[in-house]
């Protein structure tokens, strides 16, 4: 099938009744909690993850993934009307964002913010077309010891690029893969650290430690910040931005297309990163530096472009290769095993359908995002006013509904309020939550790999750099291992070295 | 420079010796041709053991911890927030599938409304009446199933 009739029965599937409507459902949840702070598009994915259940696999993962880039839209109210980022992708719209609302000039930022964000999403999905087709050709190829290294290479990567300490986002990826590690052993059936418990012969799901880690604890960590909103208080008029804003932001919206399709890629990157290098990359590029951080509309531009595109460039790897870039991908990829369709180079063949019907979701998508957030702005700044005594406790109802409906078992909802204390835990010590996720999804399927490859390679350990797609995976692993650990030890003597001298 | 808490690091420890040591002597590690269930979760856990033996010797060596910035007082009264959810939350885990979705819920509601500041009986009780019956029609219609619990004993589900 090429890519033209592709899409067009992307589009058929697409514009039945239903699908549509679940589409729709999507992008407004996800504009919702984008605007709303204290939830993101994880937590949220994961609530509504057991909702799915009794759809078909297309409009399921039509509408969680309409989630996903619809709360990359909602993040951006949030930022540039009450400086507090509705998610994590809009931290940087706070800086320049803000300022413009103060100089009243909300209207403006929150129209290139949408414009921006529909020009990167539509620049991504074309991209992702062009993309996901040679990818999944090349993946057709690989064995158990390619996707072992392949997935090794996932883990160092989204370690590598975390926001803080390496070796504390290293740990965690572990943590998640001993906890993928729980359950029926794959290959031999032999219970693991099940400890005779019957639930937890399935091991550990992902909806309820993803519900604990990123819902619960979210909320106790608002709970403690006592934060209060203040609505900026201004018109928001002249949504449509002047010649002379599209002449300063139609280079940024480019660049932050390119460059958030790119890091959107790259496991770990989506998103979030994406708009921070935007940010960067427009300061450094601008003639105008100082005004950055003052009111001006290229670091919004930028940067809600980036951010729509790397949410676009993030379905790269799940569909072309079966590999889930974040962990928000690896609720996707759960939802579709759900469904038992298997992700990777096989789901474009196989279920057609449900691949060009994603593809085709994500235009129409965008439309309804930017019906949804330009002319009906002033919703979304009334949404804000809910006060966290109401929404707090609802958010916590939804997120035990959400765990007790994945088995119909009330041990699920004790396992995510546990995980919810130990993210709450982690989060006050400035441990990174993604790599549990991500690394709990790719868990069994690493282990699977690495047991396959050495059953096939008779035990020998060099069947992994016999491979050269193999070998260059897991060299360039080693190497940014390598750099991180090396770049540690020379901090950690040097301090030593101050240690010392201090105490002479 | 923030120090790492040790009783933390102390844990992740002795998570990663366990791990190591439960698969090494209950799942058996096989040998290299036939990997045995316990390979895996063995070498995880050995890294991981490394790893946190790492951030202990790092965290002897680091200054002082950081200053927290929150008064004393506010934060005891938000800990005691955070402490009543929880229990709230495990009460609705514990008795969800005994009490049925109804009860428990609107028990659990009314804690949680009360903790986030709910302080007149009427709105708390409204708030709770309502999001109850919101939620389990709604969720009902996405073909959640809930449990009557006693309900169904006495007969009225």
């Amino acid at each position: 099938m090429d890519i033209f009739s592709g899409l067009l029965s992307g589009f058929q599937t697409l514009f039945h009744l239903n699908v549509l409507f679940y589409c729709f459902v999507g992008v407004f949840v996800g504009t919702l909690i984008g605007v709303l702070p204290g939830i993101g598009p994880i937590g949220t994915m994961a609530i509504l993850f057991p909702a799915t259940f009794g759809l078909s696999p297309t409009s399921a993962i039509i509408m969680l993934s309409g989630i996903y880039y619809g709360a990359m839209y909602g993040g951006s109210t949030t930022s540039i009307l009450v400086n507090i980022p509705g998610e994590a992708a809009s931290v940087v719209t706070c800086l320049d964002g803000y300022q413009m609302a103060r100089q009243g000039r909300a209207g403006p930022a929150l129209g290139i913010s949408a414009l921006g964000s529909f020009m990167g999403g539509t620049f991504s999905i074309i991209a992702l077309m062009f993309l996901v087709f040679p990818l999944a050709e090349l993946a057709v190829k690989f064995g158990p010891a390619e996707y072992f290294s392949l997935i090794c290479l996932s883990m160092t990567v989204l370690t590598y690029l975390a926001r803080g300490s390496f070796i504390k986002a290293a740990l965690m990826a572990l943590l998640g893969l001993i906890l993928g590690s729980m359950g029926m052993d794959p290959l031999t059936g032999k219970p693991r650290f099940s400890f005779g418990s019957v639930s937890l012969l399935d091991g550990v799901g992902l909806v309820p430690v993803a519900m604990g880690l990123f819902g619960i604890s979210e909320v106790l960590m608002n709970l403690e910040a006592q934060q209060s909103l203040s609505i900026f208080k201004t018109k928001v008029k002249n949504l449509f931005p002047n010649l002379q804003d599209w002449k300063r932001s139609i280079g940024p919206i480019g660049r932050g297309s390119v460059l958030g399709f790119l890091v959107g890629i790259l496991p770990g990157g989506g998103a979030v990163m994406s708009t921070f290098l935007s940010y960067t990359l427009e300061k450094r590029l601008s003639k105008h530096p100082e005004e950055f951080g003052q009111g001006a509309i290229e670091g919004v531009a930028g940067p809600e472009t980036a951010n729509n595109a790397g949410a676009g460039g993030a379905f790269v790897p799940l569909l072309a290769l079966g590999i889930p870039s974040s962990p928000i991908m690896g609720i996707l990829l759960g939802a579709l095993m759900v469904h038992g369709v298997s992700a990777g180079p096989l789901l474009i063949t196989q279920h057609p359908e449900i691949f060009w019907g994603v593809i085709a979701s994500m235009y129409v998508g965008n439309i309804m995002l930017l019906l949804l957030n330009l002319p009906l702005i002033g919703i979304w700044v009334k949404v804000l006013k809910i006060p966290k005594r109401i929404l707090l406790p609802v958010i916590l109802l939804c997120c035990l509904i959400g765990a007790y409906a994945t088995n119909n078992n009330a041990v699920d909802v004790i396992i995510m309020i546990i995980f919810g204390i130990v993210g709450y835990i982690l989060r006050k010590h400035d441990y990174e939550l993604a790599p549990i996720i991500l690394a709990l999804v790719l868990g069994p399927l690493l282990e699977t790999n690495f047991r396959n490859a050495l059953i096939i390679g008779d035990g020998r350990l060099t069947t992994f750099f016999e491979k050269p797609i193999s070998a260059v995976l897991l060299s360039i692993s080693a190497l940014l291992f390598l750099s991180t650990g090396f770049s540690n030890y020379r901090k950690t003597k040097k301090r030593i070295v101050e240690e010392v001298g201090d105490v002479d | 420079m923030k120090k790492y808490p040790i009783y933390l690091i102390v844990f992740w420890l002795a998570l990663g010796i366990f791990v190591s040591a439960y698969s090494y002597l209950k799942l058996g590690l096989g040998k290299l041709h036939t990997p045995g269930p316990g390979m895996m979760p063995f070498l995880l856990g050995l890294l991981f053991s490394i790893i946190s033996f790492y951030l202990l010797v790092n965290s002897l060596f680091k200054r002082s911890m950081e200053d927290k910035t929150i008064t004393e007082e506010q934060g005891q009264i938000n800990s005691r927030k955070v402490i009543l959810v929880l229990a709230s939350l495990f009460f609705y885990g514990l008795f969800l599938e005994t009490l049925g979705y109804l009860i428990v819920t609107l028990i659990t509601m009314t804690i949680l409304f009360w903790t986030m500041g709910f302080v007149r009986w009427r709105s708390l009780g409204v708030a709770s009446c309502l999001t109850v019956l919101v939620t389990y029609f709604l969720f009902t219609y996405l073909g959640v199933r809930f449990p009557a619990g006693i309900l169904r004993a006495i007969g009225m589900y």
